[in-house]
């Protein structure tokens, strides 16, 4: 099996992904490709000697950040693109985790899922981790105004999100989506630090519960998190 | 039944939908949301727009859609053989994988920046709420090192998807337009995207899209 996974690795047949096993970011695109059983292997990044800033990376990730991927030669970064990309190239394997793109109405409703995920839970979860984890990994001291500020917002927000989940099983209908598993790295953060939040709003709370749970979101995280 | 927007003219998700349907050539009725009578927070407009936004997009036979975004690519895959070509061909992965990435971006890179510039500059007086103004430096240096991003994309293709206009590129127009209001030292030192902006506020949806304000 070694023998075929170095030929595979060499023949660059295997998905690669540059980033960070414990990274945010790279776990959501981890996730999808547990998900979905495709093979990968992480090439991990030299944060310490800012090689994310060197010219080399940044010709390939314009921004100075990670995940990116590497598929037999197509860069493509952004870990909710490689998401989609990953279930749409093997729509046929593991999870189904799009909707039939025929189905325009289902596609549409996946989309504003997905939109909902990265303009109203995203900021909120995003800036309680940049608080909490992210400022004091960096020295800088949490900001306890602003991080309240967030849990506030976050907490007006899953009012929004307990209305949906009352009425169907995940976000953008009664299948899982690749939208569902974008939540975790950054929602597990924020339970950490406002679990009431999360407490106050129970049908969130148990789809939450469901994805957490996943085998996929569990293997993600065994080479560590940020917790 | 033309299809529905409910919106307001001044706002700038109402308008990132107009700018798609008129590029589409899809005719529709805006129906007025009462903000300042907090029609927003009724039960009435929550039933449809669970976190009391808008726009929010109501068809012929009752279906509801919210989120600007996800209302223009709906309508653009709807009206695919219509308008003006918005959308990747959707059996290309990689074209949808690169119009994915670029998506991405707006909303993780793009939008909180440039929106929350337009929070601090715009809105808050307007509400008379005080401008914070060290957030307001924090948003300008995020923003023009976000631009510095751009800066290699548009100089590698002419537009963030590659080299056809899609959809993205019109999500920018909004928080685009604030931000030459509010920072035009930005685009001055980012000339390329300096020149994709110029290039696409001059589209006739963008101009009708905004008419009277």
């Amino acid at each position: 099996m070694i023998r075929i996974r170095w030929v595979l690795e060499l023949t660059r047949l295997i998905l690669e992904i540059i980033g960070a096993d414990m990274s945010t970011c790279t776990r959501r695109v981890k996730v999808v490709l547990y998900e979905k059983g495709v093979d990968f292997v992480i090439k991990p990044i030299d944060w310490a000697t800012g090689e994310h800033k060197s010219e080399a990376h940044l010709s390939k990730q314009p921004f100075g950040q990670i995940p990116v991927l590497e598929d037999d030669g197509f860069i493509l970064f952004e870990s909710r693109a490689i998401g989609r990309y990953i279930a749409a190239k093997y729509a046929d394997q593991g999870t189904k985790l799009l909707p039939n793109p025929e189905d325009l109405r289902a596609v549409a409703l996946l989309e504003q899922a997905a939109c909902i995920e990265q303009s109203d839970f995203e900021p909120n979860v995003g800036g309680i981790a940049m608080e909490k984890v992210f400022n004091p990994f960096k020295g800088i001291a949490t900001d306890e105004a602003r991080f309240k500020k967030h849990v506030e917002t976050f907490g007006t927000k899953l009012d929004g999100y307990e209305r949906i989940l009352s009425k169907q099983k995940y976000l953008a209908g009664d299948e899982l989506t690749v939208v569902d598993l974008w939540h975790l790295p950054h929602g597990e953060i924020a339970e950490k630090y406002a679990p009431e939040v999360f407490e106050a709003h129970p049908k969130f709370n148990a789809w939450w519960q469901s994805l957490k749970n996943r085998s996929s979101w569990i293997k993600a995280n065994e080479k560590g998190n940020l917790l | 039944m033309v299809l529905i927007i409910i919106g307001h003219p001044v706002s700038t998700c109402t308008r990132r939908v107009k700018t798609a349907l008129y590029e589409k050539g899809v005719e529709f009725n805006l129906q007025v949301i009462d903000w300042p009578g907090g029609e927003h927070r009724t039960e009435a407009h929550l039933q449809k727009q669970p976190f009391g936004q808008v726009p929010v997009l109501i068809e012929e036979d009752g279906f509801i859609l919210y989120e600007s975004r996800a209302i223009g690519r709906y309508i653009a895959a709807k009206y695919a053989n219509q308008g003006t070509k918005l959308l990747p061909d959707p059996s290309d992965l990689k074209a949808v994988a690169l119009f994915e990435q670029a998506a991405s971006v707006e909303l993780a890179d793009f939008d909180p920046p440039a929106s929350g510039l337009a929070y601090e500059k715009i809105i808050k007086p307007r509400t008379g709420l005080t401008t914070d103004e060290k957030r307001v430096q924090t948003l300008n240096q995020t923003l023009n090192s976000k631009l510095d991003g751009y800066e290699r994309i548009l100089s590698k293709h002419k537009y963030l998807a590659g080299e056809e206009l899609t959809l993205v590129d019109l999500f920018h127009l909004p928080y685009a337009a604030t931000t030459e209001l509010l920072a035009p030292e930005l685009y001055e030192s980012h000339p390329k995207v300096h020149a994709w902006y110029k290039e696409l506020k001059e589209r006739p949806s963008w101009k009708k899209a905004n008419e009277g304000l």
